[in-house]
């Protein structure tokens, strides 16, 4: 029950008042339902409540505080004994990692059941404790502490690891129930360790019934899950993205006022463009300019702390801690900041671990440990045999390239502080535009992502085409017109988009949201010869984007299909103000498409119209049947349709035609599908002038439906005394649903068939 | 003419014309059920048959291509076929399956029987 004695926030753990910890609001929430069970299926009972939840970060984002405050939240709310345990910042030993866990929970135990949080914030011995200990808690506390006396002598670091990690399992039931937060960011310090630390933790908590929470880097997270034979899928996964950029700008102006940091919206905006939205980074360079007095009023104030903070504040702090525990070797050091610094600029990012061995000139297993580091890290992305130095934060890339010059090339300190501002302050503007830029226009590939084999009028591909009817037309004869257009481009289905940047390095220069690659299939079927990448690019031009602008991005578009292999592609490009004819002409000429930005945005328009007119309004009216096969039991669907359609005021005939439809539709829906339910499932949705029936079954896709959902085949009027008389049947019946129906469409399932079938209302019919 | 039994297809026969009743859905099973009364006849010595849709009130695709396929028998047979008091909906989908092509749409079965009473091909038939 909750008892909800303390419901004002009192701040225990917390290094910021609730009201002022922005951002991860939604995290927030989701770990203390987590650990209340709250935030469950109603019927997943009391044993999923000691389901463990993983809490995976990239670096360098954040994630003590966010814990920090789901702490407070739980001891406040008085439902689970909290206990928040991080691992220590200096390295030391499993052990005493373990000892130090007993401590802080048993203190942090103590101070719940007493209800003083205070007491979390002493340094108590264990024999303080248990005179700290509440009268009901003395027994179990007492035998803690003393099998523990006797553990800590005997000699195997690894029991008393686990003897110590396992302590909160010996609370007895109705003593309150522990809910472990453990903020492994640091585990990586350990991986050297006689005692695998990072098993033993993932062990005792799975192993646990009691509920936790474990956070850390998310790629070590998983990799010791995976180590300890735990299952992934078993456990909750919350991902800490970077702050989106509302909530990077709340963060930013929240912590200036707690700093007492003058910024203004342009400083603000900077500041979490360029620290791309890493609270982290934000809170050390607000917390830098409270330090040093300091008014973030300009670019220039903003970029000179930023250098001061790369080369000598928390930031260089952090990342030098990184290094120095990648390669604690000063030489070896030395050379992975070369060698990542090398690969950058040159576009040579991507190399064989042979390669990166040599330059290294590391051993076997001292070298894997490094790159294994380096990709827990993410500062590479190793997959056993390449090594790819991109990725990161361009944050990371500053400070490195200032190493490299301070270190590597012995430059002058003050050349290289002058020159890594001068680039800053000269990158500031184009960062915030580029901001405004995508802000401002439709993302490409997000637009690409609702491709999902709509029909949408060709002219939105064709720039001269679109121009040559709608130039000079005003917006809403734009639409009316499209609305006419009877020729249509069915879209592929995407299914994955990624920048361009990620097939072409060279690709960057134009920035990551210039290019799309977007895999897709056209169809329904997910077959090879269905499969399609769609090549994407805008192109920056002020005026109509001329031949050899055009024929350059379709170069490299085409280049990057070479390279990756690409069998069937799709170009397309986008110029603010569309292609000249000659630029139009090589488009032809390359099967390409080419839209303006007008062109784009229309598309983009009515591809969210669409998007949003699938979503159940409250107006819609829309019932739902699922009918056993067979039987004529398609009659119950045409007698339930024939009322719903009598509400509409369909004619008779009308009537009769959507009656025959779904007869036909779901004779087609029980024949050959080999449905393993078989059942039919239908829904009508009643709109203001028409009415959409959707008949789904599970199954197959029997190939001559197939013909007819491809709309590659005819339909055969007259039975072929040759061919399969089920065939025929089935050919007429869809030639009946196509002729009967005004629009008929198959939708994308991923299992057996789904039509819809629209039926307008004719008031003068 | 007695009729048969209400489990199955009724008819009776005027002649050497055969009238088949169909039922109120014209699906696969009633569909075969007029087929299989419709052949009874033919090898029985009819030389024309009627179908009445006087109760049909909805067919389907399977049902139509029963009935092409009693057109095609009845061909093979020398026997015509005449479809009487059909409604205005199945009309249009018989013609949109073209089987209007092959079959003469009569008004009710008064009507039917009156055309081939006057049809050549019948009264050459009857006059065998």
């Amino acid at each position: 029950m909750n008892q909800n004695r303390h419901k004002e926030a009192r701040q225990i753990l917390g290094r910021v008042k609730r009201d002022e910890f922005v951002g991860r609001s939604a995290e927030l929430q989701r770990l203390v339902s987590h650990a209340t069970g709250s935030g469950r299926l109603e019927n997943a009972g009391h044993r999923d409540a000691g389901r463990g939840l993983l809490v995976l970060l990239a670096p360098p984002a954040g994630v003590s505080e966010l814990l920090r405050q789901a702490y407070d939240e739980l001891f406040n709310n008085r439902e689970v004994v909290p206990i928040y345990f991080a691992l220590p910042e200096t390295e030391t030993t499993a052990v005493s990692v373990a000892i130090e866990f007993l401590n802080t929970f048993l203190l942090q135990y103590v101070a719940f059941r007493r209800d003083e949080p205070s007491l979390c914030r002493l340094s108590l011995t264990l024999n303080d404790l248990v005179q700290l200990a509440t009268a009901a808690d003395l027994p179990w506390i007492e035998d803690l502490v003393e099998a523990y006396n006797r553990q800590r002598f005997g000699r195997d670091d690894r029991e008393l690891v686990r003897f110590c990690l396992n302590a909160p399992n010996r609370v007895p039931p109705h003593y309150g129930r522990p809910f472990i937060i453990l903020d492994a960011v640091r585990l990586a310090n350990y991986s050297d360790s006689p005692v695998p630390l990072a098993t033993e933790i993932v062990r005792s908590l799975t192993f646990s019934n009691l509920p936790f929470a474990l956070a850390g880097l998310r790629r070590e997270v998983l990799d010791a899950v995976a180590r300890a034979g735990g299952n992934v899928t078993s456990l909750e996964v919350m991902r800490l993205e970077p702050l989106s950029e509302e909530d990077g700008r709340n963060l930013v102006t929240s912590a200036a006022r707690r700093h007492q940091v003058v910024i203004n919206d342009e400083t603000r905006d900077l500041l979490v463009q360029q620290l791309e939205g890493s609270p982290f980074f934000m809170s050390a360079l607000l917390q830098s300019a409270r330090e040093k007095n300091l008014k973030l009023e300009s670019y220039l104030a903003c970029e000179r702390l930023y250098v001061d903070e790369l080369m000598g504040g928390r930031l260089h702090r952090y990342f030098s801690s990184v290094l120095e525990h990648v390669a604690p070797e000063p030489e070896t050091r030395a050379a992975v900041v070369r060698l990542l610094c090398e690969a950058a600029p040159t576009g040579n990012r991507v190399a064989s671990i042979d390669a990166w061995r040599k330059r290294l000139n590391l051993a076997g297993v001292e070298f894997e440990q490094l790159l294994r580091a380096l990709h827990i890290q993410e500062l590479i992305n190793w997959d056993g045999e390449m090594v790819d130095a991109a990725g990161a934060s361009s944050v990371w890339k500053d400070y490195l390239t200032s190493r490299f010059r301070l270190d590597a090339l012995r430059e002058p300190r003050a050349l290289v502080v002058a020159d890594v501002m001068a680039d800053a302050l000269k990158r500031a503007p184009q960062t915030v535009a580029r901001h405004y830029r995508r802000a401002a226009s439709p993302r490409l590939r997000a637009l690409l992502g609702q491709f999902n084999l709509q029909r949408v009028p060709k002219r939105l591909f064709d720039f001269a085409e679109f121009a040559s009817v709608y130039k000079g037309a005003a917006p809403e004869e734009v639409a009316a017109g499209l609305d006419a257009d009877t020729e249509l481009l069915r879209l592929p289905q995407v299914f994955h988009t990624a920048s361009g940047v990620s097939f072409s390095p060279q690709l960057r220069q134009f920035g990551e949201e210039s290019s799309v690659v977007a895999h897709a299939f056209e169809g329904l079927n997910y077959t090879d010869a269905n499969e399609i990448v769609w090549l994407v690019a805008k192109v920056d031009s002020k005026l109509e984007a001329d031949r050899d602008l055009t024929a350059s991005w379709l170069d490299r578009l085409e280049g990057l299909a070479r390279q990756s292999g690409f069998l069937r592609t799709q170009s397309w490009l986008i110029a603010n103000e569309g292609f000249s004819a000659e630029a139009t002409e090589l488009l032809r000429e390359h099967n390409a498409y080419g839209s303006s930005q007008q062109q784009l945005e229309v598309l983009s328009a009515r591809l969210s119209e669409a998007a949003g007119a699938t979503q159940p309004s409250e107006e819609a009216n829309e019932f739902t049947l699922i009918l056993p096969m067979g039987d004529d039991n398609e009659l119950l669907a045409a007698t339930t349709v024939e009322q719903i359609a009598r509400r509409l005021n369909f004619s008779p005939e009308a009537i009769n035609q959507i009656k025959t439809a779904i007869v036909e539709a779901c004779i087609n829906a029980a024949e050959h599908s080999l449905s393993p339910d078989r059942k039919i499932y239908q829904r009508f949705r009643v709109e203001n002038d028409k009415l959409v029936i959707t008949i789904s079954s599970r199954g197959i896709v029997p190939p001559n439906i197939q013909g007819h959902i491809e709309e590659k085949r005819g339909v055969q009027l007259r039975p072929d005394d040759n061919s399969d008389e089920a065939q025929q049947r089935r050919g007429w019946g869809l030639k009946l649903i196509k002729t009967l129906m005004d629009e008929v469409e198959f939708e994308r399932v991923d299992e057996g068939t789904s039509l819809r079938m629209t039926k307008y209302l004719r008031k003068s019919a | 003419m007695g009729k048969t039994l209400k489990s199955n297809v009724r008819s009776h026969c005027v002649g050497t014309t055969a009238v088949v009743y169909a039922s109120d859905y014209l699906n696969k099973l009633t569909g075969e059920r007029i087929e299989r009364e419709c052949k009874k006849q033919l090898d029985s010595g009819a030389r024309a048959l009627v179908i009445d849709f006087s109760d049909t009130e909805l067919v389907n695709s399977i049902g139509i291509s029963i009935l092409l396929g009693i057109i095609h028998i009845a061909e093979k047979n020398g026997a015509l076929v005449v479809f009487s008091d059909v409604n205005e909906q199945t009309v249009h989908l018989f013609e949109m399956l073209g089987l209007t092509r092959h079959v003469v749409l009569a008004k009710d079965e008064q009507e039917a029987l009156s055309r081939l009473s006057t049809s050549p091909a019948q009264s050459q038939t009857i006059g065998h």
